[in-house]
């Protein structure tokens, strides 16, 4: 990988829009495009916090590799009492201070990914230091971010506060992407056991997943970091899913 | 033995030179690796060629000589009901054929031990034929049912669903939800019950860890990909457990 190979673009990049087509479709799997937070508030990112938007964009191949999603948003309390409810919480909190003039005083990243066929290239820390660049350019004392552990579906019945403490024969994180972070010198806060909660009906998931849940009851899915849970009376699946905050002290 | 299209051929054990190579071969690719290492299955595999040759067969495809399937039956000595098959399903029932043999006990009925069929050959229709030529060998012995502990392998979709359940599921045309089930259902076959301890797979927590490359750093459950239920570690004696479960099924022959 040569240096020079990838640039970091913004939303200030006239083709932004369309180079980052189809990105989110390809690295999710589909049931994780229907957070109802997320839906909602999606547009935001460019409507609100345009110069918190960063991508890796691939010079040779005219291609955006990866992606980093961010605003800022305002916290008082400490960051061990950061809310369960993390993703969900981070955007619509950060919508709702923007709205009210509120000063930020954190950024907060929901979403750094490479497309598949930018994984595996030594490109996480470059993402990540996108990332953290515009922490330090907007003056903010630290990045937090509700982390989604990338192989934690691997192991849907482990809980997440026990997975986050698996490690390496190196001492590091088990987890690769949380390794990449606490690399890039991050901390572990704590699990939030209710980041993303994901709503459909019983047709929705079968749908989403090529499944299908004849009976009520809890599910393995794949892609998935624990399982869901099937109602078919209320004729409802429920997802919710755990992420990991993690504080990036940029100075 | 019957069935012959055009392009597959049933052959025996002793039509082929390498026969139980290129089975071997149907088996690795066909099945995850952790179910390549019952104990049973691994000390007794012989005997299926040793003792009851006549009962294994393959499907070759005459166009490109290729080995496409492989079927593994023999016979044992029931006199129960058929009801009261026992819960240890695939390992009891190869260990029960061995041992009636040794002892000469004359068998008076048929069980299936595996329809493998190669990946590439998949979703072309030849489970049904594998069954017919299964069902044909215990009709050419005079016994009047061909039993099978099968392994529903979509349940590896559903690990938390319990096999009692998933049994009961059925698609649109009310026949089994899971497709080997339903291939053995088309052909007249019956449920009789799930033999929840079919097979039992005990591996060291670093055994585990090579045949899924996972990591199992603490004691509980997990999910394994191709298993139709979750593995046990248990740390303090470096071993985990995977239990089977099956589905006793019946063919009146």
């Amino acid at each position: 990988m040569s240096s020079e190979r990838f640039q970091v673009i913004t939303p200030a990049h006239p083709d932004y829009r369309n180079l980052l087509r189809g990105l989110t479709k390809e690295v999710w799997p589909e049931f994780m495009l229907h957070d109802a937070v997320a839906n909602e508030h999606w547009h935001e990112l460019l409507d609100r916090f345009a110069d918190y938007q960063v991508a890796l964009f691939d010079t040779e191949k005219k291609r955006v590799a990866g992606l980093g999603s961010s605003f800022p948003v305002r916290w008082d309390d400490t960051l061990e009492n950061l809310p369960e409810e993390g993703w969900d919480w981070a955007f619509q909190e950060a919508v709702r201070n923007h709205k009210e003039g509120k000063t930020p005083n954190f950024h907060c990243a929901i979403q750094i990914v490479l497309r598949r066929e930018y994984q595996g290239q030594g490109l996480s820390q470059p993402m990540v230091q996108a990332v953290r660049s515009v922490t330090t350019a907007k003056g903010l004392p630290a990045l937090i971010i509700p982390l989604r552990p990338s192989e934690k579906h691997r192991y849907p019945l482990t809980g997440l506060d026990d997975y986050i403490t698996w490690q390496t024969d190196e001492g590091e994180p088990f987890d690769p992407w949380l390794r990449v972070h606490v690399r890039a010198g991050a901390r572990i806060v704590k699990v939030c056991h209710e980041s993303k909660t994901i709503r459909g009906s019983r047709a929705e998931w079968e749908q989403w997943t090529d499944m299908k849940f004849p009976q009520s009851g809890e599910y393995v899915i794949p892609g998935a970091l624990s399982s869901i849970e099937i109602n078919v009376k209320r004729d409802e699946g429920l997802y919710i899913e755990p992420n990991v905050w993690i504080v990036h002290e940029v100075r | 033995m019957a069935m012959t299209t055009d392009r597959f051929q049933i052959i025996a054990p002793h039509e082929l030179p390498d026969y139980r190579d290129r089975a071997g071969d149907i088996a690795e690719a066909s099945w995850p690796e952790f179910m390549l290492h019952d104990p049973i299955a691994n000390e007794n595999w012989h005997e299926l060629f040793d003792r009851f040759s006549e009962y294994q067969f393959a499907l070759l495809d005459k166009e490109s000589g290729r080995m496409a399937a492989m079927g593994n039956s023999l016979p044992f000595h029931w006199e129960a009901d058929l009801s009261e098959l026992p819960e240890q399903g695939w390992d009891w029932v190869f260990l029960r054929a061995v041992e009636d043999h040794k002892n000469g006990v004359v068998p008076n009925i048929q069980s299936a031990i595996q329809i493998a069929i190669h990946p590439d050959y998949q979703s072309q229709g030849l489970s049904t034929e594998m069954v017919r030529a299964m069902r044909a060998i215990g009709q050419s012995k005079g016994f009047g049912y061909l039993v099978a502990p099968v392994r529903p392998t979509q349940k590896s979709k559903y690990t938390l669903i319990s096999i009692d359940d998933y049994i009961r599921w059925t698609n649109d045309e009310g026949l089994p939800f899971d497709a080997w089930l339903r291939v053995h259902a088309r052909l007249g076959a019956k449920i009789l019950k799930p033999c929840h301890e079919a097979m039992t797979i005990r591996g060291t927590r670093a055994d585990w860890e090579e045949w899924m490359n996972m990591k199992f750093p603490q004691s509980g459950k997990y999910y394994i990909p191709g298993a139709l239920n979750p593995m046990d570690m248990d740390l303090e004696t470096d071993e985990g457990v995977y239990i089977e479960p099956n589905v006793w099924m019946v063919h009146k022959i």
